[in-house]
């Protein structure tokens, strides 16, 4: 402890007491903590790199506190972040694509067709199984929409919150899903 | 049936029809079975991406708390507007800067004086100096509140600085390491930050002691860590920590 004394109405300096986080800073933290993980899967299988997904979720939060702060509608909050995540990505993927337009090699992996060509780690890779891998590579040769909707429910989003974060209906949802797991389902047997 | 979307009506015949249907049983078991894997492989292959929770969450509470402070959104991604306004205001923030360097290599024996530090703190001066690399013993609290520095150390340390005479509202008298972070209350771990800098200023090295805090709490970075690279440049270790070249308020 300091010694000396303390002059009277002198203003305390150094770093001042931490303002009590309001109530809806702490609720945003707290969907934070919960969308998180689920929002950056669903951003890197878009093709986004990890720094990218970061801020995008970053981004993505700061929107919804504003968002609430606003007094807007609070109704499905999840979809509401994944729809935000997955126009912000776009955004962001095609403003990448842009920049690398010209000096993409040839033969060059397509950004949304990395989904899983980035593993950082060979030998968790090698050992992964081959049925994953063979899973995996299925999923790479399906149309983007429909990787898309796998993905997204694969973060466990419902029919109708995935219709919404991808603007398509109910029906198309219902028809991707339907026909990706069928491919998945047969490359178990092939 | 998925999510409950089909009607009560086709739910009952399609029930019916799996209750009676051996094929379209197997089937169903099939495509779930198909799901469930591709759940297993779609997390396998990215969770190893993912990076540490807490940092994430450190800097989105340094974030809202900037939001609610300003009243506006910091924007990642500035406009083509912001990003020219940006430009503009590092050119003043530049010219400044060089207009201060002239200033700084003045000779002492013309000033009488230590150049006027800015951003960073003298090493000479204020290396650093902690009271405890005890994890537990810092992270105890939410966040210590820092003790006062008196008046009498607060001039000592204007002296040493070659500033007898500073404004006092012109300096914040700032721990380089933090109490909350181990700092001692120590003249070697204090300096006068000024609180005019524009851009790496009190409020910037703040945030960056909640970031450290935080991380060092939740287990992601070590104490000692944490103190020597504050202590050691705390500007490098804030770009570091929150990913960004300049600090998260000017970016927007």
């Amino acid at each position: 402890m300091f010694e000396d004394e303390l002059v009277a109405g002198v203003t305390p300096f150094g770093i001042p007491a931490e303002a009590e986080p309001s109530p809806l800073e702490q609720e945003v933290a707290g969907l934070f903590d919960r969308f998180q993980d689920p929002l950056l899967r669903y951003l890197l299988s878009l093709g986004l790199t990890a720094a990218d997904a970061e801020e995008i979720v970053q981004e993505v939060f700061l929107a919804l506190f504003q968002h609430l702060r606003r007094g807007k509608s609070r109704r499905n909050l999840r979809a509401w972040v994944f729809q935000v995540a997955h126009n912000l990505g776009l955004k962001q993927r095609n403003r990448f694509r842009r920049d690398r337009l010209a000096f993409a090699e040839p033969g060059e992996i397509p950004i949304e067709n990395r989904l899983v060509d980035e593993t950082p780690n060979p030998e968790a890779r090698m050992a992964g199984s081959q049925r994953q891998e063979q899973l995996l590579a299925v999923v790479r040769a399906l149309p983007e929409q429909d990787r898309r909707c796998l993905s997204l429910r694969a973060e466990g989003l419902t029919y109708r919150e995935i219709a919404h974060v991808l603007g398509i209906s109910l029906g198309g949802v219902s028809q991707s899903l339907g026909r990706s797991l069928a491919r998945l389902a047969r490359a178990d047997k092939g | 049936m998925a999510d409950g979307e089909l009607p009560g009506t086709r739910v009952s015949e399609v029930t019916a029809h799996l209750t009676e249907c051996w094929f379209c049983r197997a089937r169903k078991q099939e495509i779930e079975s198909a799901a469930l894997d591709f759940i297993r492989a779609h997390r396998a292959n990215l969770d190893p991406l993912l990076p540490p929770p807490a940092g994430g969450r450190a800097l989105l509470k340094a974030r809202l708390a900037q939001a609610v402070a300003s009243g506006e959104r910091p924007r990642l991604w500035p406009s083509i507007r912001a990003w020219a306004y940006s430009g503009a205001g590092l050119l003043l923030i530049l010219a400044g800067a060089s207009l201060l360097n002239r200033w700084r290599i003045v000779p002492e024996w013309m000033t009488g004086m230590h150049p006027v530090p800015v951003s960073f703190p003298e090493p000479s001066l204020t290396p650093g100096a902690v009271a405890t690399v005890n994890k537990d013993q810092i992270c105890a609290t939410a966040r210590p509140k820092n003790r006062a520095v008196p008046a009498s150390l607060r001039r000592r340390v204007f002296e040493e600085y070659g500033i007898p005479a500073a404004e006092p509202r012109a300096y914040e008298v700032d721990y380089l390491i933090t109490p909350a972070l181990g700092g001692a209350d120590d003249i070697r771990n204090l300096w006068p930050q000024s609180s005019t800098s524009a851009v790496w200023n009190a409020q910037v090295k703040d945030a960056l002691e909640d970031r450290l805090h935080e991380l060092v709490c939740e287990g992601d970075l070590d104490l000692p860590t944490a103190q020597r690279e504050i202590a050691s440049d705390w500007i490098a270790a804030y770009k570091k920590y929150f990913r960004t070249d300049r600090p998260v308020s000017f970016a927007r």
